[in-house]
């Protein structure tokens, strides 16, 4: 065959055409990254290391840690994390405690209904955390739908203290985490082939090992993004806290919120949002690269 | 490609710059007639609707938009925007005591009365430097006289006695630790006595509430009994049929101011001072008086004697009227929601 040589000029102008097509493609998101997500992180940041004056409530140019020592030597505040830390390892694990089951039958089932199921798991996301928490106060009120029925079945004698406690937020959360959880898994777990189970069982093993042996191991990934996801949202939570949780329950999110805009303490402010994202940020890695190496044993 | 459709830099630019050129100049033309109030939403904002916009400033051809929130969020965009030359908002309704810390924060516009007409009739009490007085109230006892017999004042109201049967509002923590300072021997410059009593109240089982609202609905459903709260409220949810009375305190009855100031960099300036004018026109503050419950600020208002004996105040309550020490509230307001949160909530 002959070589057909290719002017070195026309290689350069066509890679040069790639590279602007690329450049073109990638730009928009680049800038939007750029300014709408990195730029007010820098300048959070750069406030978080600012003073506050209490009594103008004005912040003052600085550069300080204060603000980061303050909120691990004050117990109010460290308390506030691990609350926030619990509340979101337990909501997490049982949306994969009641996710799982429910994901693996959608991913399973042959019916032709199987659309409608789908639909009515991604229906609760239609409405809003706000709005789905006002639902939740007419249910968990002292005569709210739940204290109503509890007394006219005669078990209880006095209204259960249901809003307004860690408890009725765990629940709130879970029920907006859920739908999440039960999406990813069910697009991991549908990947999966049948056939694979099947082998397991014909080859003896009962479903417990099945499942611990085939069915996780490979499901992992889904578990892994879902659990993710799942422990991201709840510990950002703000709408079900504030609103179920009541004027003596505090999470992070809604701590942020408190020095923002009702003390007008953006430096303080700034810090607890700077320490929310890297607690989430370290947890969720330590968590992925725990589930991985189990993974790989 | 044919070269004629190429774009280069200084077309790109150019277009640009003929785009946003034309976007921005019909809105600033637009801006003349354009009011933007930043206001409480719900009632409050539909009777600045009903009052004042639709019967005093449409047919002179304004247009209001508003932007509804609470206070601190439209407090902390005031902050947000106190470098930018022109602001996002032309008036901001604000309690008395959150105008003070605006204008201590370098954000209000010093209010030249000369500009407003109805300036004239308002109480001097209510002409603030940096903003006017709208209307206001009294912080009373609020109790249910199917429940319980009258207190007679905030030191018979903020007592363990009433074990869970006291509610107290969160978002009132200032007037809250007021009035329990005014019942153990304090005053409007020192709220300290009244932190043991308020810790007494909550050991025998207060309840906090979040919202006006969610305390309004415990009244409602007798989960609770007693409380403080403003005067103006109290006739609001009387109307709503709630059973609830009210008692002006011995101690003395903390006023209630809510008003509007303008932003240092409003952009339309002159829509804000006419805002402010048609605010003070009798026919808007009797609105407000009927149909929210508050007082009038001015003093050619005249309230139906019916309207005025709920929501007024006699002569020896009139005598009992506490004026606040914004400067003292405004210095320690840090420190209030310090206690307030980690001592008191805790």
């Amino acid at each position: 065959m002959a070589d057909i040589a290719i002017p070195y000029s026309a290689v350069a102008a066509k890679r040069r055409r790639e590279g602007l097509t690329a450049a073109a493609l990638v730009g928009p998101a680049t800038i939007f990254v750029t300014f709408c997500l990195l730029a007010p992180l820098v300048i959070l940041f750069r406030y978080s290391l600012n003073e506050f004056v209490p009594t103008t409530k004005v912040m003052v140019e600085a550069l300080t840690p204060a603000n980061y020592i303050r909120f691990f030597t004050d117990p109010y505040y460290t308390a506030i994390l691990a609350t926030t830390v619990r509340v979101a390892v337990l909501v997490t694990a049982v949306c994969l405690l009641l996710g799982f089951p429910l994901a693996y039958v959608v991913a399973r089932t042959q019916s032709r209904f199987k659309h409608l199921l789908i639909i009515s798991i991604i229906l609760p996301l239609f409405v809003g955390n706000a709005v789905r928490a006002a639902g939740w106060m007419t249910i968990f009120g002292t005569k709210g739908a739940v204290n109503a029925t509890l007394l006219w079945l005669g078990l209880i004698d006095a209204p259960l203290q249901i809003m307004f406690t860690e408890t009725a937020v765990i629940i709130g959360i879970i029920a907006v985490n859920l739908p999440f959880m039960v999406l990813t898994l069910q697009s991991v777990i549908e990947g999966i082939d049948r056939a694979v189970e099947e082998a397991a069982f014909s080859l003896g093993a009962p479903p417990g090992t099945m499942f611990r042996r085939v069915l996780w191991p490979l499901a992992l990934p889904g578990i892994v993004a879902g659990t993710i996801l799942t422990f991201i949202l709840a510990m950002n939570a703000y709408a079900t806290p504030f609103l179920l949780g009541g004027p003596r329950f505090k999470m992070m999110a809604p701590l942020v919120y408190d020095q923002f805009t009702k003390q007008a303490n953006w430096p303080f402010g700034g810090s607890i949002a700077f320490i929310l994202m890297t607690v989430t940020l370290l947890l969720t890695v330590a968590a992925n690269l725990l589930l991985q190496r189990r993974a790989a044993r | 490609m044919s070269k004629s459709f190429m774009i280069n830099r200084r077309t790109a630019l150019g277009g640009a710059a003929a785009l946003a050129a034309g976007t921005v100049l019909p809105a600033h033309a637009q801006d003349n007639k354009r009011i933007v109030v930043g206001t409480w939403g719900g009632d409050y904002s539909r009777l600045l609707a009903k009052n004042i916009e639709t019967p005093l400033l449409a047919p002179k051809g304004w247009d209001v938009v508003k932007d509804e929130a609470n206070a601190p969020p439209r407090r902390a965009k005031m902050m947000a925007e106190k470098a930018l030359r022109r602001g996002t908002s032309d008036i901001q309704g604000l309690s008395a005591n959150d105008m003070y810390e605006v204008n201590e924060q370098g954000l209000a516009e010093a209010i030249d009365y000369s500009k407003m007409p109805n300036a004239q009739n308002l109480i001097p009490a209510m002409k603030y430097p940096y903003g006017i007085g709208h209307i206001y109230s009294g912080k009373v006892v609020l109790y249910n006289p199917k429940l319980m017999a009258a207190p007679q004042g905030f030191a018979d109201t903020l007592d363990p006695k009433h074990g869970n049967k006291l509610g107290i509002i969160d978002i009132q923590y200032q007037y809250t630790m007021l009035a329990a300072g005014l019942a153990s021997g304090g005053s409007v410059g020192n709220f300290d006595p009244g932190k043991e009593r308020l810790l007494a109240c909550k050991k025998a089982g207060a309840r906090i509430y979040p919202s006006n609202e969610a305390f309004a609905q415990a009244l409602k459903t007798e989960e609770i009994a007693c409380g403080i709260m403003w005067k103006a409220r109290a006739v609001q949810w009387q109307n709503a049929g709630i059973s609830v009375a009210t008692v002006a305190p011995k101690e003395g009855v903390p006023m209630y101011v809510s008003g509007f100031m303008i932003p240092k960099n409003a952009p339309n300036k002159a829509g804000a001072y006419a805002y402010l004018d048609a605010m003070m026109a009798a026919s808007a503050q009797e609105g407000f008086a009927v149909d929210m419950g508050y007082n009038p600020t001015v003093t050619n208002a005249k309230v139906p004697a019916d309207v005025q004996e709920r929501i007024g105040f006699t002569e020896e309550e009139k005598k009992r009227l506490v004026d606040l020490d914004y400067g003292y509230m405004g210095k320690n307001d840090t420190a209030f929601q310090e206690w307030w949160n980690k001592s008191f909530k805790a």
